[in-house]
């Protein structure tokens, strides 16, 4: 009980303390990681980033990875169809352009008009998953048809007199030859995923399927900005990139270099 | 393994609004068992024909036959490329990479085929026996030489029992030295096996070591369909002459049943040729130097000529010389000996292989072997 009402009285202290903004210029005078502990928990109707956090992790690496996988397969297909139907190459290759370009505020209301309909708004795995598809598959698909044309046809053409059907052709030929490319594509949209502060803003609203961007926003403004709050609340945010981009950095790299002749003496 | 028939084959390209016509009404029957030689001028067809027959390409009208069996008709491939099972050694290899070994590449086409693992290892072992690749099965092909290379494409191509062979250029990549011993493979086994054998190459030694049958493409047309030697000896035109091997093209005035070259002086039958212009087309094997004039059988020495410069290529020397009287034509000679640049030497030539075209660059009476008065 004790216990309780002393801690119940430090939050007063805290919510006292932060009824103002602080000043910008004026830098803490001593280490703290209270702003960190606090943006983690949350408080009152601010939800912490700690769920937030997990559920965007639990979404993000299985649809930037699904968006990759099926966007190369996608871009091979289109790539195939290029001598033999290349209207159906154009005609593909348009729509991923205009999927890819078009931007996501022109989308808000046909975007909830189409998951109401398919009763999945509001839902996580449904309605959320379905939303980073549209936006992230056709980019993927865009920028795995940038490395595709590194794998030379007659490897193609080589692998098809040997008997290979296209499913085949693609993992076992093609595959291992825009791997880079792949990393660089993966890393890349996971990281567009991750950020991306609008999708989840209209399709998950409800406090208990906040993602991390929205969440983070809570820390900013209101009435008053907390500067030190908004920063860990950005830094919180960013760590996982930051992770990412410092481990996988070389991989994102290699794929770039890949486009310039990365098929050579092979 | 199989008789390969193309009826009124074509293939056109549109290039902007060009049509380039890569294979122009081709019919022509290859007999099972055959290896066939095409031998043509880069951009000709060559190629597209060994894709066509593939089912790489989509035939702009025409029909191919495996025996009887439609393969591809106009504008549509019938029996789809992994169904023909036909193999092709790609120029430049086309071996898997990076994540293949060389017995990953060998045993592709059969776990294709969906063999089971005892018999592809079984069959993987027994190609890489015959072509001595045994050693280097677990080697990337990065790792191994380039002569390895191209005989692990061969087993590549030979490992799935094809019905036809097909080889596009499949020695251009080889170092001088190895293409001899490949070319020596490559005729064993396509006769061992009795493989039906469509080799294409710019280099006619590719054609002569290996096909029995030979057809020179140009502008998407068969221009001669012979035996190679044939070809060699009697060259329809003279760019078939330069494509099937080396020769010296030389314009002649005609003067009294006498073909003049600068000072040279070859004799011809009476009323031979009626124009006073003529090509001479002199192989650099069938003509010999000679310091002092002296009689050899077979030869006659039509006069004198300069040294200009000796040099030594794949184990003969060549001779470049020029006619006395003029310094500017060049005639190339093989010699078994060096001979110093400057000297003064007598050029015999042998009668029977003399080669005479008109000013069209036709061959004349390619039926007469004896057209100089010897």
């Amino acid at each position: 009980m004790v216990i309780t009402i002393v801690r119940h009285d430090s939050w007063r202290l805290q919510i006292k303390h932060g009824a103002a903004s602080a000043p910008i210029l004026l830098p803490p005078t001593q280490f703290s990681t209270e702003a960190y502990y606090f943006d983690w928990v949350g408080f009152g109707t601010l939800i912490g980033l700690e769920f937030p956090m997990i559920r965007q992790l639990l979404i993000t690496v299985p649809v930037a990875l699904a968006s990759v996988i099926l966007g190369s397969m996608g871009a091979y297909f289109f790539y195939m169809q290029m001598e033999r139907r290349p209207w159906v190459s154009n005609v593909g290759f348009s729509i991923i352009s205009l999927a890819t370009f078009l931007p996501a505020q022109t989308l808000t209301v046909p975007l909830i008009e189409l998951t109401s309909s398919l009763g999945i708004y509001q839902t996580y795995w449904g309605g959320l998953a379905f939303a980073y598809f549209i936006f992230y598959l056709p980019m993927s698909a865009l920028l795995m048809s940038i490395f595709l044309p590194v794998v030379p046809n007659y490897l193609i053409e080589s692998a098809r007199l040997d008997g290979a059907r296209d499913w085949s052709i693609f993992w076992h030929v093609i595959f291992p030859l825009i791997l880079p490319g792949f990393l660089s594509t993966l890393i890349f949209v996971f990281l567009m995923v991750w950020q991306d502060f609008f999708t989840p803003l209209i399709i998950a609203t409800r406090p208990s399927l906040y993602m991390l961007p929205v969440a983070a926003r809570q820390y900013v403004g209101g009435y008053a900005i907390l500067y030190n709050r908004s920063f860990a609340a950005g830094v919180i945010t960013s760590l996982v990139p930051l992770i990412v981009f410092a481990f996988l950095g070389r991989y994102f790299i290699r794929g770039l270099a890949a486009l310039g002749g990365g098929a050579k003496g092979v | 393994m199989v008789t390969v028939r193309m009826e009124e084959l074509t293939k056109y390209f549109k290039k902007g609004k060009n049509i380039v016509k890569a294979v122009d009404h081709i019919t022509y029957k290859i007999s099972d068992g055959i290896a066939f030689g095409i031998l043509g001028p880069s951009g000709h067809g060559k190629t597209t024909l060994l894709r066509l027959i593939a089912g790489l390409e989509v035939p702009t009208d025409g029909y191919i036959y495996f025996d009887d069996e439609p393969m591809s008709a106009p504008g549509k491939i019938v029996v789809e490329p992994e169904r023909r099972n036909v193999a092709m050694v790609f120029q430049n290899w086309a071996l898997y990479p990076p994540n293949m070994t060389v017995y990953d590449n060998i045993a592709f086409p059969l776990k294709m085929a969906k063999m089971s693992k005892h018999e592809i290892d079984k069959r993987v072992r027994e190609i890489a026996e015959e072509l001595e690749l045994t050693r280097v099965l677990n080697h990337y092909p990065k790792e191994i030489s380039g002569g390895q290379m191209q005989r692990t494409a061969l087993a590549r191509a030979l490992v799935k029992n094809p019905r036809i062979l097909l080889l596009d250029e499949p020695f251009s990549n080889l170092d001088a030295a190895l293409r001899d011993s490949a070319r020596a493979l490559v005729r064993r086994i396509q006769k061992e096996r009795k493989l039906t054998t469509m080799i294409v190459s710019h280099d006619p030694a590719d054609i002569f070591s290996i096909a029995d049958a030979a057809g020179v493409i140009i502008n998407g047309k068969f221009a001669q369909i012979g035996n190679p030697a044939d070809i060699y000896n009697t060259p329809a035109t003279t760019l078939i002459a330069t494509l099937s091997g080396d020769i010296n093209l030389l314009s002649a005035k005609v003067v009294e049943d006498t073909a003049l070259i600068a000072n040279l002086k070859i004799p011809l039958n009476k009323g031979l040729i009626s124009d006073n212009e003529a090509i001479i087309g002199l192989r650099p094997d069938e003509m010999k130097l000679l310091t002092e004039p002296q009689d050899i059988r077979g030869f006659i020495d039509i006069g004198r000529v300069r040294v200009k410069v000796s040099s030594y290529t794949l184990g003969v020397f060549r001779i470049v010389v020029s006619p006395i009287s003029d310094d500017n034509i060049n005639i190339i000679v093989v010699s078994d000996e060096p001979i110093e640049p400057g000297r003064e030497v007598h050029l015999l030539i042998k009668p029977d292989k003399i080669k005479i075209f008109n000013k069209e660059e036709k061959l004349i009476y390619p039926e007469l072997k004896n057209i100089v008065t010897a």
